[in-house]
């Protein structure tokens, strides 16, 4: 599939900032799901930026700007070309041994009841992923732990980067389902209970009638026979040719788009566009 | 060990000298009345006008103190030392190989040697620091190992402190103190120098200056600030190097590159001894709450645009769960059977371990896993009954927080104290620099416990400080 993306999104440093300081984390890279066409990130400073790899293999920008003019925009432009490959990212790359996606973070600590039945299983890893993957699902879904999971959003970008309830949907219309941040954590934290290494994937979503193209975010976990496989606990589905992979992490902090320092009242999105073209 | 008669460095069994100790005790004998009493009250005025002065947390007072000093400076024997130091090397280097391989390849994880668990899922390991490749491959820069001597062949490392040791000022300005107040002594003894220990440390630190740095790199040192209980110390390094002493608002990120502020405009900065603690450093990339840090340095280190020493993460190779596995690291690394001692840890998540711990607790030393100064610790052997049932409870409670070690008998050296001259227990931070080359300051800062009997050193319990010395041959 072959997909064209548009995405801006701001920040603005309070007044009289001396220096702004921002990482940004919007570089997607080719590999066994996609092919990156074309790219650009543009803002005003990115000619000076700083460009680097991270710990987890990501193309990072450090852009600055003394002193920053108000808000500050970033304009993401870019056509990749997807294959469905059933979600398996494989082993792929020199990041971190898979191991050290086991590390607990304060983002993804989940609570016994999401996977204490899996403990022990027999089943193959993946068949429990594919099972903790509908767990997930259901259990997020239902009204009552929406709530409880939505209290401690503390991500600041990853929020608002998940869809709101899609229009016209017939059930519970009123309930808006946990953005897709919640998902992954919720996912991921219940992999790693179960000693299995878990990441956080950011990306985009090609839309269709259920979901609208959106900024989003998924989990892989590792399994030793086929290497990473993404899990999309909101799709309830393992990621296909409509998933854009942008940026991987041990959590929705470690994988935000954009950070700034000061941070003023935090990234916002302004749109994104993610539109299959021919 | 398991011998209570603790070693007394100055004296044989018999109550003859030892010869290390011979020139110093003649000396002694020759001081008329009162002549000790005198040095050690001058002793005390040197320090109050060299401004030295230490923050104890926590203490009702809250007020700066004077560390005790002790005139009578502690003596090793040019062949003690050459083997201690060459057990101290050994050390820094696997520690060193170590840090390279767990933030890369991980082969010592690959091989079992170590369980994966303990590196990985260890708060002080550092994920961010994966693949970054720190100049000369150098991660921890400035090392105080902590020792203590048991027997006059027996040395034991409490700790490796590869994170921001502090100290080194005590060390200069004891020896300072020392020339000032008996400077025939130096004439009759020669002593080996350590007052070269800010010049070393600049050498060092330049030597990890980013490729391609042309000319002299341009080194800060990066200060918490005035309220840090070390800040004299930072100001003091920094004023010996001639190098900058900065807050976070002194410096900042331009294009990936670090400047500082000056009066003439910003100038590039190539190195930074930093003695701000890792989750501090950059709210970019850690805490984002951090006002002390420079936002955007941690990436710039990542670009390979400046070098922070020591590294961020150092902190995994120090851990006190990580200490039992030193002389495993270092058969690994070099190749070698470790040269110096580490001390016997009992690991309380074990059960039969546990038990037996609880039940010879009055015999133990208990410390937090993440504990440091002399804090949250317990020494059996001088504890009350109330506070040995306290850490049982706390050990019940949380077994892993908690490490177990036997009651060292600490070597003694005659200090002056109120009753004269008196063994009193002591330990020893000698001072480790690594860049190009290892070099290792002779001697190094001697901790005495004042109290008679008591085995807690750190300043902030009531311990001092004596001049150490190392013999020429």
């Amino acid at each position: 599939m072959r997909i064209s993306i548009r995405h801006q999104l701001s920040t603005t440093p309070p007044a009289g900032s001396p220096n702004a300081v921002l990482q940004l984390l919007l570089t997607p890279q080719s590999g066994p799901t996609q092919t990156v066409e074309s790219w650009s990130v543009e803002m005003a400073g990115i000619g000076n930026a700083e460009r680097f790899t991270d710990a987890y293999g990501n193309s990072v920008h450090l852009v600055n700007q003394r002193p920053p003019e108000g808000e500050l925009v970033v304009t993401i432009e870019g056509v990749v070309t997807t294959v469905d490959r059933h979600g398996v990212f494989g082993r792929v790359g020199p990041g971190p041994v898979p191991a050290l996606f086991k590390r607990v973070t304060p983002l993804t600590k989940a609570p016994v009841s999401l996977y204490g039945k899996f403990r022990g299983s027999k089943d193959s890893r993946i068949d429990v992923l594919h099972a903790l993957m509908a767990r997930v699902g259901e259990v997020l879904h239902s009204p009552a732990q929406v709530q409880s999971q939505s209290q401690d959003g503390q991500s600041q970008s990853q929020s608002q980067g998940g869809p709101t309830a899609a229009e016209g949907e017939e059930v519970a219309p009123e309930l808006p389902r946990p953005p897709a941040t919640d998902y992954a954590h919720a996912f991921i934290g219940a992999a790693r209970a179960l000693d299995i290494p878990a990441r956080y994937i950011t990306g985009y979503l090609v839309g269709d009638e259920d979901d609208p193209a959106a900024f989003h975010a998924w989990a892989e976990a590792y399994d030793e026979a086929l290497g990473w496989v993404g899990f999309d606990a909101m799709l309830g589905l393992c990621p296909t040719d409509r998933h854009v992979r942008l940026a991987v992490g041990l959590d929705g902090l470690s994988a935000q788009p954009l950070r700034a320092v000061p941070a003023g009242d935090g990234p916002k999105e302004i749109g994104v566009s993610v539109e299959v073209v021919s | 060990m398991g011998d209570t008669t603790p070693f007394d460095e100055m004296h044989n069994a018999d109550g003859s000298v030892r010869e290390p100790y011979r020139a110093l005790a003649q000396w002694l004998d020759e001081q008329p009345d009162k002549a000790l009493t005198l040095m050690q009250s001058d002793a005390e005025a040197i320090f109050r006008k060299l401004g030295i002065t230490f923050a104890v947390y926590g203490s009702e007072e809250g007020t700066e103190k004077v560390i005790p000093f002790d005139v009578i400076p502690r003596i090793i024997s040019a062949m003690e030392w050459r083997k201690l130091s060459k057990g101290i090397e050994q050390r820094v280097r696997a520690l060193n190989a170590f840090l390279y391989d767990i933030y890369h390849r991980q082969e010592i994880l690959k091989a079992g040697r170590i369980p994966e668990k303990l590196i990985l899922q260890n708060s002080a390991f550092c994920p961010e620091m994966m693949g970054l490749e720190p100049a000369r491959g150098v991660y921890a820069h400035i090392i105080g190992t902590d020792i203590v001597r048991v027997g006059p062949d027996e040395f034991y490392v409490l700790e490796d402190n590869l994170r921001t040791p502090s100290g080194v000022s005590y060390m200069l300005e004891d020896r300072e103190a020392m020339m000032q107040l008996a400077p025939d002594l130096f004439s009759r003894i020669k002593v080996a120098p350590v007052e070269n220990y800010p010049e070393n440390l600049r050498r060092t630190l330049e030597s990890v200056a980013p490729a391609g740095v042309s000319g002299t790199p341009n080194i800060a040192v990066l200060t918490p600030g005035i309220y840090n209980s070390a800040y004299f110390e930072h100001s003091f390094l920094a004023d010996q190097m001639g190098a900058q002493l900065c807050e976070g608002p002194d410096l900042f990120v331009d294009g990936g590159k670090v400047y500082m502020r000056t009066t003439t405009g910003p100038e590039r900065v190539d190195v930074i001894y930093r003695r701000i603690d890792d989750d501090y450093i950059d709210p970019l990339t850690f805490r984002p709450d951090s006002m002390l840090g420079v936002p955007g340095l941690f990436n710039a280190y990542r670009a390979g645009n400046v070098t922070l020493v020591n590294a961020p993460g150092t902190g995994i190779a120090d851990d006190k769960a990580v200490y039992t596995y030193v002389p495993e690291i270092i058969e690994f690394y070099l190749g070698e059977k470790a040269l110096l001692n580490n001390v016997p840890t009992y690991n309380c998540v074990d059960e039969e371990e546990r038990n037996w711990v609880l039940a010879n607790i009055a015999d133990l030393v208990v410390k937090e896993v993440h504990g440091s100064g002399g804090y949250g610790m317990m020494v059996g052997p001088t504890s009350t009954k109330a506070q040995h049932a306290e850490f049982k409870r706390k050990i019940e409670a949380r077994p892993d927080n908690y490490i177990v070690q036997p009651t060292l008998a600490l070597s003694t050296c005659p200090t002056y104290v109120n009753a004269g001259i008196a063994p009193r227990h002591v330990d020893l931070r000698p001072y480790v620099l690594m860049g190009e080359e290892v070099r290792i300051t002779p001697g190094g800062l001697t901790r005495v416990a004042l109290k008679k009997g008591s085995l807690v050193v750190n300043s902030s319990q009531g311990g001092g400080t004596k001049d150490t010395w190392v013999l020429e041959d």
